[in-house]
């Protein structure tokens, strides 16, 4: 079981790091979302300067608030593909390989789960490393944590987004599994994308938002995870949820969507 | 001999009108190399997905080197090899890192696997190329690869699915020994399946020759060209007389028929006839101008058996049909 699944774990991660225009979009892609946005979008300078950590969960400025909300996100962007390379499989034969070998159906989604948590995690840590960076760059404002923010702090932020990552990674590996094709799967990926992550805390307070849409928001995993780690990275004078909420939530998510992963490989990918 | 692949009735529909596979039963023996031959689209890509346990039949039994396929995929799996028509090495990878994969995914011990790795890589002459990576490789390097990917895990059967379409001449040869290699060396069952009539006859023991899904005739390539008739001579004689009574009455001429002064004959034993004939009719003070000696062809064979030639049952249009029926599921 595991030897095979971490074979073919390491097959992704080949594919991935070979690629090396894959490097540089992992590095621009950030640059562009934290420089542009983060910087275009600083809303907290419209608000006195008092009330500021008050309505950004305690991060002195909306930059702050927002790099941390773009870890999930960029997470989530990871996330999205990590199907992808089933439907390429299953086009070019590759799948019928690993049907006929004598390896547990679920070997082939939780290979590809696993590399897309690593690559997420990776990525993950470049932009929080940017993000910081950007406090040495004049005229810009960058990424300022709590004071004390420490080791600890740190592991919690990325066992937040490794708990993320499974969750989303797991969504859309099953759903690449059961559309069977490209097209179909750009279309769901675009279809849930973009609600996931403007219907969520990741970008914007949820207090903010009007109450239907916070009601969806509140329970947006992405939320969750942002909420979760912004209570590490700073001090919240108001959580969304509590911390063992937000972890308990994002755990039982990941579980479910790992777990149907699993069933539906076994359905799906056993002789029909 | 022990059979190690028993059919029985295996049946595949594909849908209300398409059945791919209708009802077939045969045994492959421990050791042989048996074939499938048929035209595109007869049925031959469909049994060996059932039998490879790629594809549920729709009903009949199957037993895979004692395993049955319906209860005990992965025990079969275990013990089979495939190399699929379309490939599928991993273009990303390297040769040896294709076969790294292949051995992990068979869980074959990794110093038994390492060794085997490197001999199977010579024998398949990819030594050189093992580096680089298989997107750089030509169609026939590829499949090579395949084929010692298939092997890695020792299967003692191994399927190979038209193992040489679209190669060059040299590489077909090259493959084509390699299997014969197979069999003497390893004892490995092989079936293969094929459209081509030279691949069939020159490497199968046996071959069943399959149309529309149905078997319609399984023997050795030789006792198949016998039941179409034996051999046939061709003779021109000078002048207008008919020496076809004179034929005739020579030993072992089974048929004689005349046309001009050409004389088509049908022989038990073609090159033992030729100097009878020709002692025949010059006795008879003709004067022979021309001789050729023609073997029964497989070709023949199937024409015998399925009513039509290879190349014409390439072009019918039925059997399109069950490959778009394939094709849209796979899309779904």
């Amino acid at each position: 079981m595991l030897r095979e699944t971490w074979a073919l774990t390491a097959r992704e991660l080949k594919h991935w790091y070979r690629v090396k225009v894959q490097i540089f979009m992992t590095l621009i892609q950030p640059i562009v979302w934290l420089g542009l946005f983060g910087q275009a979008f600083n809303i907290g300078v419209l608000l006195p300067s008092q009330t500021v950590p008050m309505f950004f969960s305690g991060a002195p400025d909306y930059f702050s608030f927002m790099a941390i909300g773009m870890l999930a996100v960029n997470a989530l962007f990871t996330c999205m593909f990590s199907g992808m390379s089933i439907v390429w499989d299953r086009r070019f034969g590759f799948l019928n390989k690993l049907k006929v070998a004598p390896i547990p159906r679920g070997a082939v989604p939780i290979s590809r789960i696993l590399a897309t948590v690593i690559r997420s995690t990776i990525q993950v840590s470049i932009v929080l490393a940017i993000a910081l960076a950007f406090q040495y760059i004049p005229g810009l404002t960058g990424l300022t944590l709590k004071e004390g923010f420490g080791i600890v702090d740190l592991a919690g932020m990325f066992a937040v987004l490794f708990l993320l990552s499974t969750a989303f990674a797991s969504l859309f590996t099953t759903i690449a599994l059961a559309v069977e094709n490209q097209e179909t799967l750009f279309g769901v990926i675009n279809l849930l994308n973009l609600p996931l992550m403007f219907a969520s805390a990741a970008l914007f307070p949820t207090a903010m938002m009007p109450d239907w849409l916070r009601a969806v928001a509140d329970y947006n995993p992405l939320t969750w995870a942002a909420d979760a780690m912004r209570q590490f990275a700073f001090i919240d004078p108001n959580p969304i949820h509590s911390l063992t909420a937000d972890i308990l939530g994002l755990l039982a998510v990941a579980v479910l969507l790992m777990g149907a992963s699993v069933v539906v490989s076994r359905k799906l990918l056993s002789n029909r | 001999m022990t059979a190690i692949v028993e059919v029985k009735n295996l049946t595949k529909r594909f849908s209300e009108d398409v059945l791919a596979v209708d009802n077939v039963s045969f045994t492959v023996e421990e050791g042989e190399v048996f074939g499938f031959l048929g035209p595109n689209g007869a049925g031959k890509s469909t049994t060996i997905n059932m039998l490879t346990t790629l594809l549920k039949p729709t009903s009949g039994k199957a037993i895979v080197a004692g395993f049955d396929l319906a209860r005990q995929q992965d025990e079969v799996r275990k013990v089979i090899g495939l190399v699929p028509q379309d490939l599928t090495v991993d273009d990303e990878l390297s040769g040896r890192e294709n076969m790294y994969l292949q051995a992990d995914l068979y869980n074959v011990d990794r110093d038994r696997a390492k060794r085997d790795i490197e001999d199977l890589l010579r024998v398949v002459n990819l030594e050189e190329a093992a580096d680089r990576r298989v997107k750089t490789y030509s169609g026939g390097m590829r499949k090579r690869l395949e084929l010692a990917e298939g092997l890695i895990h020792h299967p003692r059967i191994l399927f190979l699915d038209e193992p040489t379409l679209g190669l060059d001449i040299q590489t077909r040869v090259a493959i084509w020994d390699y299997i014969k290699d197979l069999k003497a060396k390893h004892n490995i069952t092989v079936f293969l399946t094929t459209h081509y009539l030279e691949e069939a006859d020159g490497l199968c023991d046996r071959i069943a020759i399959i149309d529309r899904g149905k078997i319609v005739a399984l023997d050795t390539p030789a006792a198949l060209k016998r039941s179409v008739g034996g051999d046939v001579v061709d003779l021109i004689v000078d002048g207008t007389a008919d020496f076809s009574g004179t034929i005739r009455q020579v030993d072992g001429i089974l048929d004689v028929r005349r046309e001009d002064g050409a004389y088509r004959i049908k022989a038990v034993k073609g090159e033992a006839s030729i100097p009878k004939v020709l002692q025949a009719v010059s006795g008879q003070g003709g004067n022979v101008t021309s001789v050729s000696l023609s073997r029964p062809s497989l070709d023949q064979a199937f024409l015998e058996y399925t009513g039509r030639s290879m190349r014409d049952a390439e072009q019918s249009g039925g059997f399109d049909r069950a490959a778009a029926a394939r094709a849209s599921k796979r899309r779904r």
